[in-house]
């Protein structure tokens, strides 16, 4: 699994925002903070020289797809005047929550023509966890919490970051990550990182590893993922989905959801399409005129996101929904692990 | 297409009113729309939302023109269905797979129709009265649940004159004042009539979700085999084209890989008839 960035470079810590104040009129770039009350909550916020941001450590709270596919957005006409944006500190599980979308909004029947031109306008510049949180579990899924760029195909990331002392050693993912480069030797002083340097970073991901597989030891990673549509699992589901109250935040917050609704906003003669998140937790969702439901039942509704991440989507994208990045864990008020979930239709 | 939810001008031409709830709209669209019988399309009421409806023309009619009967069964609906000449409305598509229509070649058809289901098979009806020499017969079975209900009723005393065709009617009940002189019962009772050898016919069904469950077993009973059975889904289909996800029934999406599915292909997933 273990693949040594080749051609690495380095560039200073300190260099990198004097990088950001030269582009930041030609980009709009976005990068993790912290929120004032908790440390180890992340938000993406747009660059302010004034503020400490996190190049590092673990997943912001907010998903990737915030940046790529908005709560809501006009989809006729479209409006295609927008900045290029960079978008710094994007973890893993993020980046490959971008391949699934990727897969499901530009390379399926259609192209999502505003996905499409968002992915065009961002540079994505990942970077290496350093940290875990208690819900992370990248490594269930054999997805590691730094990227690597693994083909000679161009990677969903530009350019990826991983911290060695007080520098980053950057690895060139895609074309438009040679761009950056350019655009960034102009600004920061870059050199050669070294076999050390490499090693170091190898020790880092060892590291970073053994947290997660520690952090996770409970559930067994190979874990099979037809067995929860099983037709005798109705009381089981029941149970499971007992203190569900639908408020459907683990739909909106993962990053690999993108079931929309459309409203039609037209006025004064002029065609106006607006799509808005939806949520499958939510009674109503799959409703026809006439009133028919196919999901009438909390636990059929609660069943439908597992059977959508890991059967539906395996099925027609041929990855998984999930990428491990415990938000919806972190955000359920009933506290449903979705780890015991699987699990426990493990052991049966 | 550039963008998938692009929308096409519909103007109102004509509204013809079928039965108590279903209306037929006849639309004339600013640009051609071409589509394959099966298919369907997104139909909007600016400012108030859209819905899917499978046309109920031919595919063979001028593109710039186009016939959608509705029901009256819901918020869009019932607004649509407020709609006059004159108004005008939004149209995109077409989504989804038509019937693929080389199957049936050389075949008898039989078109199995419940209340406001005989608009998608009204379509498909048409484009096999177009090409009828490619077909070996067309038996036509519709119900509606009274006489007043039934719809396109202006229409039958034609399709009858047809040789190839055979068309019997039903309805579940004659309320005090309706005249009926065909069969009573639910439009299954048809099959027991019918005339073709079922082992090699094609069966399409099409109509509430209550017939669409009963029809295919009684098509079953009948001798057709499952993969001749096409049946056209009814779900809630907000794009048209597999993003949004709301018609997803077990490993399919009713609309891209649909709206037709023959039912060999889905009977194994959960719900269908919901
Ligand atoms: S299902 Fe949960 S853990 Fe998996 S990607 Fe979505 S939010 Fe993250
Ligand atoms: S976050 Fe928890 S309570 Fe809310 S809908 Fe999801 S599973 Fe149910």
């Amino acid at each position: 699994m273990n693949i040594s960035p080749k051609n690495t470079l380095l560039v200073r810590v300190a260099d990198l925002v004097k990088f950001f104040e030269n582009v930041k009129n030609d980009f709009d770039i976005f990068i993790p903070y912290t929120s004032n009350s908790d440390n180890d909550n992340l938000f993406y916020k747009k660059f302010r020289e004034n503020l400490d941001f996190v190049p590092n450590k673990f997943r912001t709270i907010d998903p990737i797809k915030t940046l790529f596919y908005f709560t809501s957005e006009k989809i006729l006409p479209i409006s295609n005047k927008k900045r290029k944006r960079i978008i710094f500190g994007v973890k893993n599980c993020d980046i490959q929550a971008l391949k699934v979308l990727d897969s499901a909004l530009l390379e399926d029947n259609f192209v999502e023509p505003n996905y499409k031109m968002w992915r065009e306008k961002s540079y994505i510049i990942s970077s290496d966890c350093t940290d875990i949180l208690p819900s992370c579990h990248c490594n269930l899924f054999d997805i590691n919490p730094y990227p690597t760029k693994d083909s000679d195909k161009d990677a969903i990331f530009d350019l990826n970051f991983s911290p060695i002392d007080d520098k980053f050693l950057i690895t060139i993912g895609s074309k438009k990550g040679e761009e950056l480069v350019e655009l960034l030797k102009k600004y920061c002083s870059v050199s050669n990182a070294s076999a050390k340097d490499n090693d170091k970073l190898e020790s880092q991901y060892a590291e970073i590893r053994k947290k997660l597989t520690d952090n996770n030891s409970e559930y067994s990673s190979n874990r099979k993922y037809e067995v929860i549509a099983k037709g005798d699992s109705e009381k089981k589901w029941k149970e499971i989905s007992e203190e569900c109250v639908e408020c459907g935040a683990c739909t909106n917050i993962c990053p690999t959801c993108y079931c929309i609704i459309v409203n039609d906003e037209s006025e004064n003669g002029k065609f106006k399409k607006v799509r808005t998140w939806d949520s499958c937790q939510l009674n109503g969702y799959a409703k026809v005129a006439g009133g028919a439901s196919p999901r009438e039942k909390l636990w059929e509704r609660f069943r439908n996101r597992y059977q959508c991440k890991f059967i539906l989507m395996n099925q027609n994208f041929s990855k998984l929904g999930c990428t491990g990045c415990g938000r919806c864990i972190s955000t359920c008020s009933a506290e449903i692990d979705k780890r015991e979930v699987i699990q426990s239709f493990q052991e049966v | 297409m550039d963008n998938p939810y692009e929308v096409l001008k519909a103007d109102v031409l004509n509204v013809i009113e079928e039965s108590p709830q279903i209306k037929t709209f006849q639309l004339k669209l600013e640009k051609p729309l071409e589509f394959q019988t099966g298919q369907f399309v997104e139909l909007s009421l600016p400012g108030i939302g859209e819905a899917p409806f499978t046309p109920s023309s031919s595919h063979y009619q001028d593109p710039t023109k186009m016939d959608v009967t509705i029901m009256n069964a819901g918020f869009v609906t019932n607004k649509l269905h407020q709609v006059k000449a004159g108004d005008i409305l939004g149209i995109r598509g077409p989504y989804g797979k038509g019937y693929p229509l080389d199957k049936f070649k050389g075949k008898d058809i039989l078109l199995l129709g419940g209340g406001v289901g005989l608009a998608p098979l009204r379509c498909l009806l048409l484009t096999l009265i177009h090409d009828i020499d490619d077909y070996k017969s067309i038996t036509l079975c519709f119900g509606a649940r009274t006489p007043q209900d039934l719809i396109y009723k202006d229409q039958f005393a034609d399709w009858r004159k047809i040789n190839k065709i055979q068309l019997s009617r039903s309805v579940d009940e004659i309320p005090k004042g309706e005249k009926w002189d065909e069969k009573v019962g639910v439009v299954t009772v048809l099959l027991d009539d019918i005339k073709i050898d079922t082992k090699d016919a094609v069966a399409v069904a099409c109509g509430p979700p209550i017939m669409m469950k009963f029809g295919t077993y009684a098509l079953i009973d009948k001798g057709f085999k499952e993969e001749n059975i096409y049946l056209s889904m009814e779900k809630k289909m907000y794009c048209g084209f597999g993003q949004c996800r709301h018609c997803v029934m077990g490993k399919y999406y009713a609309c891209k890989d649909g709206p037709v599915f023959t039912y060999d292909t889905i009977k194994n997933e959960e719900k269908i008839w919901e």
